[in-house]
């Protein structure tokens, strides 16, 4: 029988691994010493599977690849057993804000974008669909006003705003509850034919701000009409400053600020630190206490920019680039996603100055689920990160961080 | 009884516990490649079992299919050993015994001990393309790196010393004796079961961890990754009339593809389980067989206390489903039974038109109080007639060396043979039932079944 040497690569177009999939593989070869004087006498020995610690490091290989802190609870995007969860290729959560009473509200990707809240304290337990936004496929923000949460979409003919109210609490979600899904408000679009990159609510959640493929925009958040601030070529995310300004990303080295108070927008105000910086991938976490901002390059170091005037950093390195979506719990640790496909997620603690792996997330309360992607994070009422899953049948996450030792 | 032996634990130490434990004869040489008849039963079918001698480290038989020549084809896999290869195997009728083809690693230059996650096994990915009489097969993920004691693609995806390279898919001429070419059909990620669509010239296929659904075109050789189902990989995917890829997600609801839409799409309904403890979370299918005129599917699920039903495809916006109920024995439903004790598997149909498979039984002391010297642990070999769906038990499998209730998938051959792989100690291998001869015909692996 005959077989052929090496075949062609074929290159996929979904999931990247190097030069070619195919590249043949090479045996192990002896390995050389650390101090580089030859090869040492044991090439990679076939592990004897009864050998003393065997059974720890199996342990470590399948169980501590997961979560290696904290819980996480994937709930389904749907009041489970009473309605059916959003459609799984359209439920890619891709955009979270929350309300200053800790109810959730997000927004999706895919075939279709939906708006959506979740309830996860007193006696609620559910997510519900707000409703598909006709033509749109992708949500890149959520912004909560007082009385109206706002949708940032995009479609073929660019973004636009669509608001609603905000949900009051349900009275009881054992036996007596109501739900109705009201038409959503259409606001227009910020710039004809762009789409929104992103867009945040200011500190007094009154004012909507977001930034388009060329521009930047703002608007009322409870009259709506959006318009256009200044022209800037649109970039990553933006972040609300420790003193109430709006940052993003100015060209390759700067950042922009803009004064929700007056109106201004100044170019190039802050330099980045030196770093590799990625344009699209731009994100960032903010300590509600202290307005500190947590941000990332794309080789996955972390810089904090404390003042609206200089970085501090790097900080140190997550395990893996490019960096996700973070959020900073109550004591100021910060949590976040990194790596792509399958991502990892890790802790900043600025108290010990330290980054620490926290693996791969998974659900494990009555039904498993694995999280590989994730889109966007938010603070929880109690300090817990809520992070959207930026997947098929994506789930909203609510992270429990350990409750640290008392020292 | 209580079993409490987990999977891996399972296939790590069966190979020494079955001669130690039991006493019972060690496994053959390979000069008794195969054994005398070895099951039981008295219904006139012939159980005959042919171990991988040459193939000592194999602990699992995934996947067994007829090939488009007619013949047997088996994958004898090795994924509970470091550095642990998959291993191609014939059932060869002339000399009655088995012939070893080619190990998967080679061919796709991907060596056992290169320090990956190995080419360890064939899951359910036997596909034959009855047009050009080629065999596809694709490879699949879980075999430790020679130097480590367990993979996990999670822990390793990031790591391109560890990481599997990708499920290779192999086109092998059943004709001709040759590998026509191979490919990376899954980058990273292992293929959990393959399924072709021969007049489109796709092939279908679930990835493992991910657990996406994958479509392959034979003529461009590009992939396309059509989006994730869940997080438990369903075992199984079928084809319908209407050119639709049927499987299940994780909580026991059908999903389909269907290419005039392009979208995964799950039907609202919860397929049958057992009420009184299951939910329908993990009851993805394990195996699924046509019935030979094409109208209907037969197909078991994949949880301790497997369950049997008829899937309608064809009548109605989602199918109608025929309840055919448990498949193994009652038992104490208050202990999580494994999937490696309680299981189904096997499902195929003879040339008499009936659909046989392969349900475990056991000593239970309350259930199933079997007689002093009845083996713990055996496989049946069920025939149900699909008009009046009364099933009978045919045969046992029984392996001289140790149990046979774990069956993963069944065929018939050209000769109406029946043929099952096995899952068990070491050296595994596949059992051949000879039903009677008026329960036999020619060419009864025809009309070919298309999914591993």
């Amino acid at each position: 029988m005959r077989i052929p040497g090496r075949i062609r690569a074929v290159a996929g177009d979904s999931v990247p691994y190097g030069p070619s999939d195919n590249a043949p593989v090479r045996r192990r070869r002896p390995q050389r010493s650390r101090t580089g004087e030859g090869p040492s006498t044991m090439a990679k020995k076939k592990y004897d599977v009864n050998a003393p610690g065997a059974k720890a490091l199996i342990d470590e290989i399948v169980h501590g690849t997961f979560m290696k802190e904290g819980t996480m609870v994937a709930f389904p995007t749907c009041f489970p057993g009473a309605s059916v969860p959003i459609p799984a290729d359209e439920s890619r959560i891709t955009a979270l804000d929350i309300t200053p009473e800790g109810i959730v509200y997000g927004g999706t990707s895919g075939r279709a974008a939906h708006l959506f809240v979740g309830m996860f304290h007193g006696v609620t337990g559910v997510v519900f669909d707000l409703g598909a936004v006709e033509g749109a496929r992708q949500c890149t923000a959520v912004c909560c006003g007082r009385s109206r949460v706002v949708a940032c979409v995009n479609d073929a003919d660019g973004g636009r705003l669509v608001a609603c109210p905000l949900q009051g609490l349900p009275f009881d979600l054992i036996q007596e509850w109501g739900f109705a899904r009201s038409p959503l408000d259409d606001w227009g679009r910020p710039a004809a034919g762009e789409p929104i990159l992103h867009a945040l609510a200011d500190a007094s959640r009154s004012k909507l701000i977001g930034i388009t493929a060329g521009h930047v925009f703002m608007a009322d958040l409870h009259e709506g009409k959006p318009q256009v601030v200044g022209a800037i070529e649109g970039a990553g995310r933006l972040a609300i400053g420790p003193a109430g300004g709006v940052f993003g990303l100015d060209g390759d080295r700067h950042l922009w600020r803009f004064d929700p108070r007056n109106g201004s927008l100044e170019r190039r105000a802050v330099a980045l630190p030196a770093g590799t910086w990625d344009k699209a991938g731009l994100r960032w976490a903010r300590d509600a206490s202290s307005g500190l901002l947590y941000t990332a390059d794309a080789g996955g170091n972390l810089y904090a920019f404390a003042d609206e005037r200089a970085f501090a950093g790097p900080l140190g390195r997550v395990p893996l680039a490019p960096v996700g979506p973070m959020a900073v719990t109550h004591d100021g640790r910060l949590f976040g996603f990194c790596g792509s496909e399958l991502a990892r997620m890790f802790c900043y603690d600025p108290h010990r100055k330290q980054v620490r792996n926290l693996g791969v997330a998974v659900s494990v309360f009555e039904r498993r689920r694995y999280g590989y992607v994730f889109g966007d994070a938010v603070t929880g009422r109690d300090g817990e990160i809520v992070f959207g899953e930026d997947d098929d049948l994506g789930h909203v996450w609510l992270y429990f961080p350990r409750i640290e030792p008392r020292t | 009884m209580r079993y409490e032996t987990d999977r891996r634990e399972f296939l790590k130490g069966a190979a020494g516990l079955a001669a130690a434990a039991c006493g019972l004869a060690q496994a053959p040489s390979a000069e008794h490649a195969k054994t005398a008849p070895t099951g039981s039963g008295d219904a006139g079918y012939g159980v005959t079992w042919y171990p991988f001698t040459e193939h000592p480290e194999s602990d699992s038989c995934w996947s067994l299919s007829a090939g488009p020549d007619g013949r047997i084809y088996a994958a004898a896999c090795a994924e509970g050993v470091p550095g642990g290869v998959v291993k191609l195997v014939r059932y060869d009728e002339r000399r009655d015994a088995l012939e070893y083809l080619f190990a998967l690693d080679e061919v796709v230059e991907d060596p056992g001990d290169s320090g990956r996650a190995t080419q360890c096994k064939i899951h359910y990915s036997f596909v034959p393309s009855m047009s050009d009489g080629v065999l596809y097969m694709a490879t699949h993920l879980s075999g430790p790196p020679i130097d480590q004691p367990a993979y996990s693609p999670w822990h390793s995806w990031h790591d391109p010393e560890r990481c599997f390279r990708g499920s290779a898919l192999v086109a092998f001429d059943t004709g001709k004796d040759k590998v026509l070419w191979w490919d990376t059909l899954i980058p990273k990620e292992g293929c959990r079961c393959l399924l072709i669509d021969e007049e489109r010239r796709r092939l279908y296929a679930l990835s493992y961890p991910r657990d996406h659904f994958i479509i392959y075109d034979l003529d461009t050789r590009r992939r396309r990754d059509v989006g994730r189902i869940g997080s438990i990989n369903s075992q199984v995917l079928f084809l319908d009339r209407r050119h639709r890829v049927w499987t299940t997600d994780d909580y026991g609801h059908l999903v389909r593809y269907d290419p005039a839409r392009d979208r995964l799409e799950r039907s609202p309904f919860v397929l049958p389980h057992d009420r009184r403890f299951q939910t329908g979370w993990h009851s993805v299918f394990y195996d699924a067989v046509a019935s030979p005129d094409g109208q209907c599917v037969y197909a078991g699920t994949w949880i301790a206390r497997p369950w049997l039903m008829r899937i309608w495809p064809h009548e109605g916006d989602w199918p109608r489903i025929e309840d055919l109920g448990p498949t193994t024995q009652d038992r104490d439903i208050t202990i999580p039974y494994d999937t490696f004790l309680d299981h189904c598997g096997g499902l195929v149909f003879g040339g008499d038109g009936c659909l046989y498979y392969v349900a475990s039984r056991w000593r239970d002391s309350m259930y199933n109080p079997l007689p002093a010297g009845h083996k713990e642990r055996e496989g049946v070999v069920w025939r149900l007639d699909p008009a009046t769906l009364e099933r009978t038990e045919v045969a046992r499998l029984e392996r001289p060396d140790h149990f046979a209730q774990y069956v993963s998938r069944g065929a018939a051959d050209r000769n109406g043979d029946l043929f099952f792989g096995h899952v068990g100690p070491r050296p595994v291998g596949i059992f051949r039932v000879r039903p009677p001869a008026d329960r036999r015909k020619k060419d009864a692996h025809l009309p070919i079944r298309i999914w591993g």
